[in-house]
């Protein structure tokens, strides 16, 4: 009883040319039978070997003519074929199997560079979309930053009523103008709003919109403190760090159209962008590029740098008792590591003699706590009344119009 | 059983005319119409785990029907999208398809499922594909026109218009031509078929109408 190796048989007298056989290797000649009970014979000293076949160890047996090919993917069949044939067919055979061995080589070395270029595009292509936006990015005018920041400004959910008291506003607008003066780029417009909310926290959207919340003024625990806040969010709106992260999260479509100056998608893709309550996400690198730029802006100015230090101790002692209030510490890169940074760039600055901030803390704080003992006159209520005015009367007028609007459409429709 | 491939080309359909104690297993999903003689069975694809690895691998069903009648009956069998259907005899030898392509068969064929390897994924192929062997009729299907060749030496094929070869053709994934034609004739890679054996070929390819509908949404 000889092995049976399981095959098939190409041949042009079969129904459809092909049939599932079983192979048997006798004496003198390879038989292959079909179920239906046809059979085919190659003899040894005929047989013409190749190996090919999906995965290229399928081994096909040829008789003189081409006209029977025989073939069996059993892995057992080379040899056993080899071993039959008593030696006629070792030669092809091997020489075979080289070719085989060599072009599965050539295909996994081909394999293997085509994934390690897909790769290497991928991460290039990466890399390259993020400087081309950043390099774009910094080359636009600084009068899209303005026209962006007031659209968002205007779209930005606001947490409380806008103080207009100039009793508030206008040391800290001093402080910003003081700071303005020594700003990265040319073209800014430094625009404070003040807002009565007990949120720790401030910020400037990118060409200038400036937004202090009255919380902070509250935990601030001098000028300095303020001005190193105000200082650092000024950084971020001359770094232009909003237009980067715009441009890195919409990525390429957004650098190109930017590039052909088509910025109505942008700009409401931008408002989109920090409406959703991202507008201090920003990433820990450029924090701390803010962080220093506020201290070479500061210290430009003339005002003691050394607010910005205290500020982070500050924060880090109140940081694990008011965690929810403090916002502008959330995103921020750790206190220890920021205290240090800007220390050593304040130590390694020229000295230089500070001037002192003119404003009366006390005054600022205890206006902004909203204490009536400390309100000189009438004039607090005056400005709380104006500036409420504004957004409580806007907001159902812009809504009446609206419905107006509608049902007069609606009645055109009608009649 | 008498099988009859109607409105062929575009939206062809099988009407299998089975005679008492004949039965034919289909893909899920694939029976249009039927003779309220014949019984239908859901089955598992294989085993259990067989039929997941063809569900999520071969992207063919988890279950197939089998329908069988003890009168005889009328059973139309389509395939979800428009294209022609072609019948393959096994005896005894098997056929490779594509995910996806597999219709009908009769019940001593055996479907397993296969690792078709990298250069099919590459190729745009699949990882995976299903293997008809042993003995009966199967029907499959194409999206397009499908026509046979039957390869002595080597032959192109775009990527994606391959639906079914025989074991016995050795597949490699290329490029069309040079770097640069391949990537600007639109052609990028290709798949080099070589003999001997058969392959059906599909005359439109899912990229194509993917990318054609991308380019006008």
């Amino acid at each position: 009883m000889t092995q049976k190796y399981t095959g098939g048989v190409f041949h042009a007298d079969l129904s459809d040319g092909r049939a599932g056989v079983e192979i048997e290797l006798l004496h003198s000649h390879l038989c292959a039978s079909t179920a239906d009970g046809d059979a085919f014979v190659i003899p040894y000293d005929e047989c013409q070997l190749e190996l090919g076949g999906y995965n290229g160890k399928m081994l096909f047996c040829r008789n003189a003519d081409r006209s029977v090919t025989l073939f069996s993917e059993d892995k057992q069949f080379p040899k056993a074929l080899a071993l039959a044939a008593g030696g006629r067919l070792d030669d092809q055979l091997a020489k075979q199997l080289t070719k085989a061995k060599g072009e599965s080589r050539r295909s996994a070395i081909l394999s293997f560079g085509l994934v390690a270029a897909t790769l290497l595009v991928l991460v290039s292509l990466y890399f390259g979309i993020r400087a081309g936006a950043n390099r774009v990015t910094q080359s636009l005018p600084v009068s899209l930053d303005r026209e962006l920041g007031k659209a968002a400004y205007q779209a930005m959910p606001k947490e409380g009523s806008e103080i207009t008291d100039p009793l508030v506003t206008k040391p800290i607008q001093a402080i910003v103008d003081r700071l303005a003066d020594h700003a990265k780029v040319e073209g800014m417009d430094f625009q404070l709003h003040v807002i009565d909310s007990p949120t720790v926290n401030a910020y400037c959207l990118p060409g200038g919109t400036m937004v202090v919340y009255t919380g902070l003024i509250s935990a601030a625990e001098s000028p300095g403190q303020l001005a190193a806040v105000i200082s650092h969010e000024m950084a971020h709106a001359t770094l232009r760090h909003g237009l980067s992260r715009i441009s890195q999260t919409l990525g390429l479509t957004a650098a190109v159209s930017l590039l052909i100056g088509d910025t109505a998608g942008i700009m409401a893709a931008a408002e989109e962008f920090f409406t959703a309550a991202s507008i201090n996400s920003y990433s820990r690198q450029q924090e701390t590029e803010a962080d220093l730029e506020g201290v070479r802006m500061l210290h430009a100015a003339a005002i003691d740098p050394s607010g910005m230090p205290s500020l982070f101790e500050l924060l880090k002692e109140e940081h694990g008792e008011l965690p929810e209030a403090l916002v502008w510490v959330s995103t921020h890169p750790d206190h220890a590591s920021r205290i240090e940074e800007t220390q050593s760039m304040i130590d390694s600055l020229p000295a230089k003699t500070y001037n002192p901030i003119e404003l009366d803390w006390e005054a600022l704080k205890s206006r902004v706590a909203g204490d009536p003992a400390n309100g000189n006159d009438d004039s607090s209520g005056d400005a709380d009344e104006s500036s409420q005015n504004p957004e409580s009367s806007q907001n159902p007028m812009s809504s009446t119009d609206l419905t107006e609007d509608t049902s007069e459409l609606e009645q055109e429709n009608g009649s | 059983m008498e099988a009859e491939l109607r409105d062929k080309p575009s939206f062809t359909n099988l009407r299998l005319q089975l005679s008492p104690g004949d039965s034919v297993i289909a893909e899920a999903d694939a029976m249009a119409y039927m003779s309220s003689t014949i019984r239908m069975n859901t089955k598992w694809n294989g085993g259990v785990i067989q039929s997941l690895l063809k569900r999520f691998l071969g992207g063919e069903s988890m279950f197939v029907n089998q329908f069988s009648t003890d009168t005889g009956g009328e059973l139309v069998i389509t395939q979800p999208y428009p294209g022609d259907m072609t019948c393959l005899e096994l005896k005894g030898n098997s056929m490779y398809l594509q995910p996806g392509a597999f219709v009908a068969c009769e019940p001593g064929v055996k479907l397993g499922i296969g690792w078709a390897g990298l250069r099919m994924l590459i190729g745009g192929e699949g990882l995976f594909r299903l293997k008809v062997s042993g003995h009966g009729r199967v029907w499959f299907g194409a999206y397009g026109g499908i026509f046979e060749r039957e390869i002595s030496d080597e032959y192109i094929v775009d990527t994606g218009h391959l639906v079914a070869y025989e074991p016995s053709i050795g597949v490699k994934v290329g490029m069309a031509g040079g770097i640069f034609s391949s990537f600007f004739s639109g052609e990028g890679l290709v798949t080099r078929v070589k003999g001997p054996g058969r392959i059906y070929l599909q005359s439109r390819s899912f990229d194509g109408l993917a990318a054609w509908t991308n380019a006008h949404l």
